[in-house]
């Protein structure tokens, strides 16, 4: 069996956003082809981690390295799926285009028309998230669902090694949920890809996901999901009312408003 | 027979119309009306600083060069003040509460200068910023316009898609390795550089207008991206040369009935709604 590549490695990350820290001392490491579930309360610096795995965000000190690069020297490897609601949607762009997007910045400045190659690849990641014929529809006028697996094609059409995901499942009724959820697990088991998805909602994803990270402007727990998601730690992170327990094997982590779950004990 | 000046006032309208009628929607969705405020300011303060110049020179050709240089580089701090950190309002409003500051002292060294100089063209009056003189456009006027909106049109045009994207996923763009901050700048010069080559034919009150309306009654009317921006390159060519001809024969200024016209289409749209 060959050794699989360190996807992504860090080392005494300590991440500051417009002056102050967002995230301190986080080491890991990430073999190819592993799906990282990334869980924290709000503001636990989640997105502050992914945009700066993603060569987004620059401003840290330690050590960050994607496929042994710096991030932003990366980017050809790496997809970005950012948080649904932050895109613009008064921009009347049609699911195809934004899916070219994804392709287009990879070469050059200028991007007048979209070349037919991109136009037919567009057409064939959107077919992959399960969305056959809907390249002319306005981006604006689909389901969240739709929104959502129209991104993840966008992120696959470039053809990545590294897909990172912010929240995506978050706003999504629990059928929507499910369709991203099959799609996800497509890309796992047909692509390989290593992946990194930040959730509030660990449930549907535990069966994709291969590592755990429990941050909180700090990482307080990473490893296998029955390794990391102990009782003690969930308390750490979400505060005392937090708790795991198991029942029938299964294991809940309440965590006051919503519920982390895990399956038979874990990986 | 058509008088020279109307037919200067109609070809200029045509360029004019092609620039904001493609502007528009961008204004609108990338949401750019508070950079037009800010413009406005930006192209009032470089209009009386190239006047004081102008005056003081003996070279009133200044003026539009002035107002040209002083918007484009109050848009480009904009445009940085963003890159770093502050929100669009937050960014327009420091800028543009301290242009409109310097405006005010600007003013008061204007008419001290002006005292000592009681004649200049018309055309160049202070007052022509603010309202537009359309029946005023020279053919020097018509060949700057006809040349400088040709390259602004051309950059538009390469750029169309990129700022589309920009507007709808900065972060998106970032991250596939486009240079956000590079076709921001780029757009916000588009829309400094557009608004000083015009002010004087359109007046800046009017220009806020035609920035702003015709892309958002385009938006009103259809969904679909290549009929906003023909609907708002019709609507803005249509309501240039209707006011062109009212004005025409009832000597009030075209600016204000075009104004007034984009507000009709689209306060008419809304209550339909």
């Amino acid at each position: 069996m060959g050794v699989k590549m360190e996807a992504v490695k860090a080392e005494n990350l300590t991440v500051t956003y417009r002056g102050y820290v967002a995230l301190s001392d986080v080491t890991f490491s990430l073999e190819e082809g592993t799906t990282l579930l990334l869980l924290g309360p709000n503001g636990a610096g989640k997105t502050t981690l992914l945009k700066t795995i993603a060569g987004i965000h620059r401003e840290y000190a330690g050590r960050v390295l994607v496929f042994g690069k710096e991030p932003w020297r990366a980017r050809e490897n790496i997809s970005y799926v950012p948080q649904s609601h932050t895109l613009n949607e008064s921009v009347p762009l049609t699911a195809l285009e934004v899916v070219a997007m994804g392709a287009l910045y990879r070469s050059g400045f200028l991007h007048r028309k979209i070349p037919e190659e991109i136009e037919e690849k567009g057409t064939r990641a959107l077919e992959f998230v399960g969305l056959p014929g809907i390249q002319d529809k306005l981006f604006r006028n689909l389901s969240g669902g739709q929104k959502q697996r129209v991104l993840l094609a966008r992120a696959l059409i470039s053809e990545p090694k590294l897909l990172l995901l912010d929240e995506p499942l978050s706003a999504l009724d629990p059928s929507a949920r499910a369709e991203v959820t099959g799609v996800l697990r497509k890309i796992k088991e047909k692509r390989g890809l290593t992946m990194i998805i930040t959730t509030h909602d660990i449930n549907p994803l535990l069966e994709i996901g291969d590592r755990v990270m429990l941050i909180n402007r700090r990482m307080v727990a990473f490893g296998r999901p029955d390794e990391a998601l102990k009782d003690e730690i969930i308390k750490a992170v979400y505060g005392p009312m937090a708790r795991a327990i198991k029942v029938e094997d299964k294991l809940y982590c309440i965590t006051g408003d919503f519920h982390v779950f895990k399956r038979g004990g874990g990986r | 027979m058509i008088p020279d000046f109307l037919l200067r006032a109609l070809v200029a309208s045509v360029t004019i119309s092609t620039l904001l009628g493609l502007l528009s929607p961008l204004i609108n969705v990338k949401g750019l009306a508070f950079l037009t405020h800010a413009i406005f300011h930006a192209l009032l303060f470089g209009a009386v600083l190239g006047m004081i110049l102008g005056l003081l020179l003996n070279n009133l050709s200044l003026v539009m060069l002035t107002a040209a240089l002083v918007t484009v580089s109050i848009v480009v701090v904009i445009a940085e003040l963003e890159h770093l950190g502050f929100s669009p309002d937050s960014s327009v409003g420091i800028v543009a509460s301290f242009v409109a500051g310097l405006t005010v002292l600007g003013f008061g060294i204007l008419y001290k200068v002006m005292e000592g100089r009681p004649y200049y063209p018309l055309g160049e009056n202070i007052v022509s910023y603010l309202t537009g003189e359309l029946f005023l456009v020279s053919l020097r006027n018509l060949e700057t316009l006809s040349i400088a909106g040709f390259l602004i049109l051309l950059f538009l045009l390469v750029f169309y898609r990129d700022f589309l994207y920009v507007s709808f996923d900065p972060e998106g763009v970032e991250s596939y390795g486009g240079n956000t901050r590079a076709y921001l700048l780029v757009l916000y010069v588009i829309v400094g550089a557009t608004g000083s080559l015009i002010v004087q034919s359109v007046g800046l009150v009017t220009l806020q207008v035609i920035a702003i309306l015709p892309g958002a009654i385009a938006m009103m009317i259809t969904e679909n991206l290549r009929k906003v921006v023909l609907a708002s390159l019709g609507i803005t060519l249509t309501v240039q040369v209707v006011s062109i001809g009212v004005a025409y024969y009832t000597a009030i200024p075209p600016s204000g009935i075009a104004t007034v016209l984009l507000g009709v289409i689209y306060g008419f749209l809304l209550a339909r709604r």
